[in-house]
């Protein structure tokens, strides 16, 4: 056990080294910050930028500049913004709450809509509320999500004044975008609340439960739903690390202040540091996620282990 | 209710039907848009007219979805970018199926440090938020057709490769495969002609679901401008025109918004439906 | 009236909720797209930047949206030694927000500052590189020593690099703490400062030029158009500055009663050039063609609704050397038809356009002029770039299609900024041309002191640079300000340096 555990671990830590890498790599591609920062600064000679990319740290060798990077990721320094000077570990320590909530709050929702669908779906097997349902979740899974959230700000900020149409405010705000979110989780979680609970309903405690004379509402929420809480939990879980990678298109609609506006704007901005720092963040979040997820099945289930 | 198969019931045969149905239904009218629609739209959609810009639908004959801020003509240009759509849906996802499939045959039946390398480099793709990848990539090699098609192909051959690999997994060791290896078959036989036809199932589905789901990828790289060609028309495009526009001319985002809803869930319609006569057991429910 | 009071409401239980400041009626809310991250005045060349720091700062010079150039920190100013020396009499009385004086010290600390250590590692130093040495004569004269000439120093006296900033307080804080809390003796001082969402300014007072009528301005930093109109539209923000606005969202806004556009002439100019190296483009005469197949007008008026003006060179009307009787190339097809069968263009010919991804209103320019161009025979494909890549990659390395998307613009409005960079040989933004005697004009009016000398330079170098068809000069656009009716005296700026202190709310 001890040394599958390792092994994980080992693989964690190469994959963090492969993702910075290629990110730092990448973005020292995608052009000359030098050049950004004195945009439209009249003439600028070669020896004004080469006096910028100096102050940026720009002019040592990419390796040097990696090692750097990764220097300061030990100790918890993921450097200077090229935009200001601002640490980019404060800029990500307050950008990474937001999106967490946001994404958060998107499970939440999904969930609270999947339950009772997806029960209801089993339950129904077959009939007509179970095509309702089926067809229904897939439709808002199939919807452009930036264009369902612009649609969203139309009618309830625009035309009803009801919730803000952007920012962070407050729980009024997060009603939007994590609707948007929900919505498109909502067709695959019903789909497994379904499936869990079909599997579920034939076991034997279901039909003791049944026998005993419990109300049906009991036997459904309480006993056969607790029974899948251990696979659900495991798939919302999984599926949290992915929401953290797609909430960039909400976050700029919404102008969510979250690690995708930060990254969005670094990358036009070709401030390096930060758009590390967040991929950085990020991935350390789903490597993390699904380490714990593999290290508890491989805890569970044996046959897991050997990777 | 007893039925332990979960396809040995009528009614829900019945259903299966009805999204099988509703789903070939919008797929073959798309279908039949893009045969015809350099017939029916000879121009493709890229006459500008000035004159007519914005005009709203049902107010002109020869507009009858209206036409956008250049005077073009939505309903062409709807019909018309279900082409773009499409190809980069289609060629991505069979970009991404063709690596995946290579990757997880070559992974899971040598197995050993190939795999190991294999399945790091799946991970490294996983840990990786999608979006920024594709904003970094972009600056990069720049936007267009084919790169856009590459950066899919790139992000995606990931969730084959280990659809694929699991099955080969889970199949290597069994008889057949043990006898063919026995009697001296060679692994490139194996692999193609034992193996593949009996993981084939689950790679169908995932790629029509794949499909649906480049389709909203695509349209969301071109509404963050850094799509296709603006003169060709695309969905993804079309949208990101028309978005300044929602309050003033409706539709010039609406139809085009409409018809990606429509396509995917198509799409997502014969992908579930495909899920439960070709994968019962629900490999690639997540 | 219903809306206002719908809003005060959402905006009392946010404030609540947040437990912050309440809102009060002088608080304005303007919508800015990007946060410029350091608000030390060295740093930066950004125009939000400025529409920013305007209120927090003042210059020697000051220059309001009427473009004159007033007297600011220094009431007065002569050019002495032939233009070699300027001496500035200060304004007195002055104080900093931190109670610090403005004097000569101040002056001299600021640009030795500048063009010392700490500016060489920002991109404003080389715009001041025309100041040697700055001189104290005593505590309210200064003299500037200048290494060459620079016809619009003054000018640039009036923004960005050259805002007084305080000694004392920077060099017993440091440029770092600097850069987050700015100090400057403008009519607002910074309160809040959250990087990336927001900004607030309190009213300062003691400003010399008497308290603000404002008592808070509130930026928020949104860099989606589409959002920043649905925040006016909400009433959560009062003013949305250029250039956030998109074309297609002018009658969204006109529409709504409480709403208005202002609009007023920028130092924008957008154009087409040429790759007049190779390709087809290299020839004069297909330069000349494709200009004249291209009915600018029309464009203006339908895809611009009307918000630009055309220009005949790459400068607008407000520009210094601007020539009133430069009129552009007329629309005339049938004669770039005869050109383009003289030059031996074949009808079907390829043609490339490299335009910048994220610019929509370009996107639908340029499909427009494609489809004008298709109409003489030239096939045209459009290519979209990452901005960026664009102007740092594929413009100064010479990898453009035969025509690129140039945008530019200077906030000093002197043609200078712009013809010298764009045509002289090897600047960043000529790849292709190069002309001896274009270079040679252009280093000559560098060097005129007589402003009206060279005037009549620059305007000759437009009518060159027509002559010789260097670019479709496409149109001069406006800057638009989305104003919500409530803000009252606000006079829209065109170069975005927004000062805010006349204006106030209406209640």
């Amino acid at each position: 056990m001890a040394r599958f555990l390792l092994y994980r671990i080992f693989q964690a830590f190469f994959v963090i080294i492969a993702v910075t890498l290629i990110v730092s790599f990448a973005i020292r591609l995608t052009g000359d910050p030098a050049l950004m920062l004195s945009q439209g600064a009249g003439s600028v000679t070669e020896e004004d930028l080469a006096n910028i990319r100096e102050a940026l740290g720009l002019n040592q060798p990419f390796l040097a500049q990696y090692m750097d990077f990764l220097k300061g990721l030990l100790v918890g320094d993921l450097g200077k913004s090229f935009m200001g000077g601002i640490s980019v570990t404060e800029l990500v320590a307050r950008a990474l709450p937001a999106t967490l909530a946001l994404a958060f709050t998107s499970l939440i929702v999904s969930i609270v809509i999947s339950i009772p669908l997806g029960i209801k779906a089993a339950t129904s097997r077959g009939r007509w509320p179970d095509q309702v349902i089926r067809i229904l979740s897939l439709v808002g899974l199939s919807f452009p999500n930036f264009w369902l959230a612009i649609m969203l700000v139309l009618l309830f900020s625009i035309t009803m004044s009801w919730l803000p149409p952007s920012g962070m405010e407050g729980f009024e705000s997060f009603i939007m975008p994590a609707a948007t979110m929900g919505i498109i989780l909502t067709a695959t979680n019903v789909r497994l609340v379904r499936t869990t609970m079909l599997e579920t309903l034939n076991a034997q405690f279901v039909m003791v439960a049944r026998a005993k004379g419990l109300s049906e509402n009991v036997v459904l929420y309480k006993h056969a739903l607790r029974n899948c809480s251990i696979p659900l939990i495991t798939y919302f879980g999984l599926q949290f690390g992915g929401l953290l990678g797609g909430i960039v298109v909400i976050e700029r609609v919404f102008n969510w202040p979250g690690l995708g506006t930060l990254a969005f704007d670094a990358v036009a901005a070709r401030d390096y540091p930060v758009l590390q720092g967040v991929i950085t963040v990020l991935s350390l979040l789903i490597i993390s996620i699904n380490l714990i997820v593999d290290i508890a099945y491989g805890l569970v289930d044996p046959r897991m282990r050997k990777g | 209710m007893t039925t332990q198969s979960l396809s040995g019931n009528n009614q829900f045969q019945k259903f299966k039907n009805l999204e099988f149905i509703l789903g070939a239904l919008l797929l073959g009218s798309i279908s039949l848009a893009v045969l015809f629609s350099s017939w029916l739209f000879p121009d493709g959609g890229t006459q500008i007219n000035l004159a007519m810009r914005l005009t709203a639908p049902m107010t002109e004959l020869a507009y009858p979805l209206g036409t956008d801020p250049l005077g073009r003509d939505i309903l062409a240009r709807v019909i018309i970018g279900s082409e773009i759509s499409l190809k980069v849906g289609i060629y991505s996802s069979l970009g991404a199926v063709a690596v995946g499939i290579i990757m997880g045959l070559i992974s899971g039946y040598y197995g050993g440090f190939i795999d190991a390398l294999v399945m790091r480099f799946a991970d490294v793709q996983l840990a990786l938020p999608f979006i920024l990848l594709a904003i970094t990539f972009i600056a990069v090699i720049g936007g267009g057709l084919t790169n856009m098609i590459i950066l899919l192909v790139i992000s995606q051959w990931v969730q084959y490769a280990r659809l694929v690999r699991g099955s080969v997994l889970a199949l290597k060791d069994r008889e057949f495969i043990l006898s063919a290896k026995a009697i001296g078959v060679k692994d490139i036989r194996i692999l193609f002609q034992h193996l593949l036809p009996n993981l084939i199932g689950p790679v169908i589905v995932l790629v029509t679901l794949n499909v649906a789901n480049n389709i909203l990828l695509e349209s969301s790289l071109t509404f963050l401008g850094l799509g296709v060609d603006p003169t060709i028309p695309s969905w993804g495009g079309m949208l990101a025109e028309g978005r300044t526009y929602l309050q003033t001319a409706w539709w010039v985002s609406v139809f085009p918004g409409l018809a990606i809803l429509l396509t995917v869930l198509g799409l997502n319609l014969l992908g579930d439906w495909l899920r439960d006569t070709l994968d019962p057991t629900g490999k690639t429910s997540v | 009236m219903r809306k206002t009071r719908v809003f005060t409401h959402s905006l009392l239980a946010s404030a609540l909720m947040l437990g912050s400041v309440t809102a009060y009626a002088s608080t304005l809310t303007v919508s800015s797209p990007q946060d410029p991250g350091s608000w030390d005045p060295i740093d930066t060349f950004l125009v939000n930047w400025s529409s920013v720091a305007t209120n927090i700062f003042d210059g020697l010079t000051y220059r309001g949206p009427d473009l004159k150039l007033v007297p600011g920190l220094a009431t007065a100013w002569e050019e002495l030694d032939k233009g070699s020396r300027i001496r500035f009499t200060l304004r007195e009385g002055v104080t900093f927000h931190n109670g610090e004086p403005f004097n000569a010290q101040a002056v001299k600390f600021t640009f030795d500052r500048l063009l010392g250590e700490e500016g060489a590692r920002g991109p404003q130093a080389s715009n001041y590189s025309a100041i040697s040495e700055v001189n104290v004569i005593d505590d309210y004269t200064v003299d500037f020593r200048l290494a060459q000439p620079d016809p619009v120093l003054l000018t640039k006296l009036a923004g960005y690099g050259a805002m007084i900033v305080p000694p004392q307080y920077i060099t017993e804080h440091g440029d770092e703490h600097f850069n987050r809390n700015p100090i400057g003796t403008g009519p607002f001082k910074l309160a809040d400062y959250t990087p990336r969402e927001s900004v607030r300014l309190d009213a300062y007072e003691d400003h010399w030029a008497g308290a603000p009528k404002l008592s808070q301005v509130n930026y928020r930093f949104i860099s989606e158009p589409a959002t920043a109109v649905a925040e006016l539209q909400a009433g959560r923000v009062d003013i949305v500055i250029p250039p956030t606005i998109p074309i297609g969202m002018i009658d969204t806004i006109k529409n709504n009663p409480s709403l208005s556009i202002v609009s007023v002439a920028s130092p924008t100019v957008e154009a087409l050039r040429f790759n007049t190296k190779s390709g087809i483009t290299a020839d004069e005469r297909v330069r000349k063609a494709i200009i004249m197949a291209v009915d600018r007008d029309a464009i203006i008026d339908s895809i611009l609704a009307g918000e630009a003006q055309s220009i005949a060179s790459f400068q607008g009307a407000l520009s210094f050397g601007y020539d009133p009787e430069l009129k552009p190339l007329p629309y005339d097809p049938q004669q770039a038809k005869s050109l383009l069968k003289e030059a031996g263009i074949k009808p079907g010919t390829q043609l490339q356009i490299d335009v910048r991804g994220n610019d929509s209103t370009f996107g639908e320019v340029a499909q427009v002029i494609a489809s004008y161009l298709q109409m003489v025979g030239l096939n045209v494909s459009i290519r979209p770039y990452e901005t960026n890549v664009l102007l740092n990659d594929i413009i100064p390395a010479g990898r453009t299609g035969d025509m690129f998307q140039q945008k530019w613009g200077g906030w000093t409005f002197d043609y200078d900024n712009t013809a010298y960079l764009m045509y002289h040989t090897g600047e960043r933004w000529n790849p292709y041309d190069s002309d001896p005697k274009l270079d040679k004009m252009l280093e000559e009016q560098r060097s005129l002191t007589d402003q009206a000398k060279r005037e009549q330079l620059l305007q000759f170098i437009a009518r060159y640079t027509q002559d010789r068809v260097l670019e479709i000069p496409l149109y001069n656009v406006n800057a638009l300000y989305g104003v919500n009716n409530r803000v009252q005296n606000f006079q829209a700026a065109p170069d975005n340096r927004l000062r805010l202190n006349e204006v106030y709310i209406a209640e």
